[in-house]
């Protein structure tokens, strides 16, 4: 009796060290919100290991004086409007000092307006809705950019590059993918692009047929799909290749994902998208390539995005000094520095612009083709 | 007139995945009464097996050697380990409640479904697994109409599975104990058939016609991935409601009807509403004939 009672003494008394460091160690929390299942679960998975790279990075490099250690708290959104919220709240009663997301416009949007309610930041790497920051929400920010600059810049590329005079375009319904398609339609129409068909496929659908047939038909110059996910663009680009679809395939920054290739293989070669301009030739693009690629395989559509995002918030809270959401601000928006995937400055709205060019696929690679200033690219 | 045959093909491949999966679901219905909710990841499992043994032998090179070959031993090896998987799924999750309320069960098996989706999402990853393109490039062309050699694949291979099920369940002794358990257990239990080795066989069989049903999926679309059993279980479930659960070749009809008026739906009306087309067919149907097109009294249920 007596030795079991010194052995539990001698237990507790380990005990209290970890307890002592425990109590002092202060752990600064920040939010990520992604889709981690679901059909966007990739896409999302990037943004978090993104985020994750980021805080590793900023760690290495002292991390943020006063705190021990930064924490992420992952939420996955699924992207359901329903869900974000809830993971807003989570986030909230989590007290983190900011997030990083989402990824659907249709989650952003719903979760940026409780976020800013209790005064917490929002960086959003992929949702490119124009409504994210044209609601005048006092600490929502964008890091890629904006539909509104890319559907004309898409249209602009079909008109001067591909010489299109008609256009059938397809959507998915999703906050993105219909205002992207919507956005098309209008630059299509002031252009003089004569659209021949705006249709409407289900977000989950992996049978095209139907569409594509249509789209045989109707034989336009350019079919423009736009699909949130590379997933349901991958099994459209094959089902248009073997249904003899002939018209040009041009699509956008959602399907600027290797997987894209990986899974569609050849009937992705010469397919047309539009996405923001990356240089990978930067010194900071390579050290993240350096650090990401091993440990979570190619660099995909938003993982630079959601990294310049963090690193972005992890800056200006260790500029500001502390976790309050005005000085925050204050700091972010007096921030300029270079990015992975651009050249980082805030505007008043929350934005940081768009670099919109078109890519091209040739051997299973995304090749700068066209850039809307300079024209052609090489 | 090439618009309205190439929708034909269109829908009668889609029309033919579909009455795959939909024979599970009505299969295990006529000998336990029980709507297997599992049923639609058993064909994700399949897909996935597939691409992993296709992806096995494109590794090793016999892909372009021996192509007829692999797609058999994708087929065997897929459809074998769903089969197993459909045996151990009745015997942990359905078993143990078979003397239960029906709702139990129910509730089992939406469970299940949710375990199997996330297993394969925990195991195989979050990101689309592509399937090896090497066989079945092209197709025949008419005019307008193209017809590729994976939806000549597809509709033989359907055709095949249905006739040979047919023959199993209405022409053999085994097809006899089943249809014996699904009238009447107790009855058919004194005539000295296993109950348990019939419902064992029933989920194995479904669940290789929907693994056979995965892999097709996954030549035809290019990729599986781990969610890819939620939308198709659905439609094929409706398709089984159809046709009168409980009735095969009422599945197999169900399965043609709603392949075909999602497509002739998405082709002629409107893309957006194709699935509400399908259900509206449903809702329909089963307002004037509540058991079915083919569905007998419900109490009187049949393999």
């Amino acid at each position: 009796m007596r030795k079991k009672s010194i052995t539990l003494l001698i237990m507790g008394l380990m005990i209290v060290p970890f307890l002592v460091t425990m109590a002092a160690a202060k752990t600064l929390h920040i939010g990520s919100m992604s889709p981690l299942t679901g059909p966007y679960a990739s896409d999302g998975t990037d943004i978090k290991n993104g985020v994750l790279t980021a805080i590793e990075v900023f760690e290495e490099a002292g991390g943020v004086p006063g705190y021990d250690k930064i924490e992420l708290h992952a939420q996955d959104t699924a992207c359901d409007p329903r869900q974000a919220v809830a993971s807003a709240n989570k986030l909230i009663n989590l007290e983190v000092a900011g997030v990083i997301g989402a990824y659907c416009s249709s989650s952003t949007i719903p979760a940026s307006t409780t976020l800013d309610e209790e005064s917490i930041p929002m960086i959003t790497p992929a949702s490119t809705n124009e409504k994210v920051t044209d609601r005048g929400l006092e600490y929502m920010f964008r890091m890629c950019g904006r539909d509104d600059d890319q559907a004309p810049a898409s249209a602009k590329f079909m008109k001067e590059s591909l010489q299109a005079k008609s256009i059938f375009i397809v959507d998915d319904k999703t906050t993105y993918s219909q205002g992207l398609a919507d956005g098309v339609k209008k630059s299509c129409n002031e252009l003089g692009i004569k659209v021949l068909a705006h249709e409407h496929v289900n977000q989950g659908d992996k049978d095209f047929s139907a569409i594509l047939t249509m789209a045989k038909t109707a034989n336009a110059d350019v079919l423009y799909m736009s699909l949130q996910g590379f997933s349901p663009g991958s099994m459209m680009a094959i089902q248009a290749k073997r249904l003899g679809v002939k018209s040009q395939i041009v699509t956008q920054d959602a399907m600027f994902q290797p997987k894209f290739m990986e899974v569609a293989k050849d009937a992705a070669e010469g397919i047309y998208l539009t996405y923001g301009f990356t240089d990978p030739t930067t010194p900071e693009y390579k050290a993240f390539e350096k650090r990401y690629v091993p440990k979570y395989g190619a660099i995909a559509a938003y993982a630079t995005y959601a990294y310049d995002s963090a690193t972005a918030l992890l800056k200006a809270i260790k500029a500001a000094g502390s976790t309050d959401p005005a000085k925050i601000k204050a700091e972010l928006m007096k921030m300029e520095f270079a990015g992975v995937s651009k050249h980082v400055k805030f505007k008043a709205n929350g934005d940081t612009g768009s670099s919109y060019i078109a890519f091209k696929i040739i051997d299973g690679k995304f090749v700068p083709y066209w850039d809307p200033e300079k024209g052609l690219l090489k | 007139m090439e618009y309205f045959i190439q929708q034909l093909i269109n829908g009668l491949t889609l029309g033919g995945v579909y009455a795959l999966i939909a024979l599970g679901y009505t299969m295990v219905y006529g000998v336990i009464q029980l709507i297997n909710f599992a049923h639609g990841e058993f064909f994700a499992a399949g897909g996935y097996m597939g691409v992993i043994v296709l992806s096995y032998f494109a590794g090793l090179g016999y892909m372009e050697t021996h192509p007829v070959f692999c797609l058999t031993a994708s087929f065997a090896l897929s459809m074998a380990f769903c089969a197993y998987l459909a045996i151990g799924v009745e015997k942990i999750a359905y078993k143990p409640l078979r003397k239960e309320s029906r709702l139990a069960a129910l509730l089992s098996a939406l469970g299940m479904s949710i375990f199997l989706s996330n297993g394969l999402m925990l195991t195989q990853g979050v990101y689309d697994k592509a399937y090896p393109s090497e066989l079945f490039q092209g197709g025949l062309s008419f005019g307008l109409v193209t017809v590729s050699y994976l939806q000549m694949l597809i509709v033989c291979l359907t055709g095949a599975l249905l006739v040979g099920l047919n023959i199993l369940v209405f022409k053999t002794k085994i097809g006899m104990a089943m249809r014996a358990t699904a009238q009447d257990k107790t009855m058919s239990a004194l005539v000295s058939i296993s109950s348990n080795r019939i419902i064992s066989l029933t989920f194995a069989i479904g669940a290789g016609l929907a693994a056979a049903a995965g892999i097709m999926v996954g030549l035809y679309y290019g990729s599986v991935r781990y969610d890819m059993g939620f939308v198709p279980g659905i439609k094929a479930f409706a398709a089984a409601v159809l046709g009168g659960i409980g009735n095969i070749t009422g599945a197999m009809v169900g399965g043609l009807i709603i392949g075909m008026v999602e497509i002739f739906g998405a082709g002629y009306l409107s893309g957006e509403y194709k699935d509400v087309f399908a259900f509206i067919i449903l809702i329909a149907v089963l307002y004037f004939k509540p058991t079915g097109i083919m569905g007998e009294n419900i109490d009187d249920t049949r393999v």
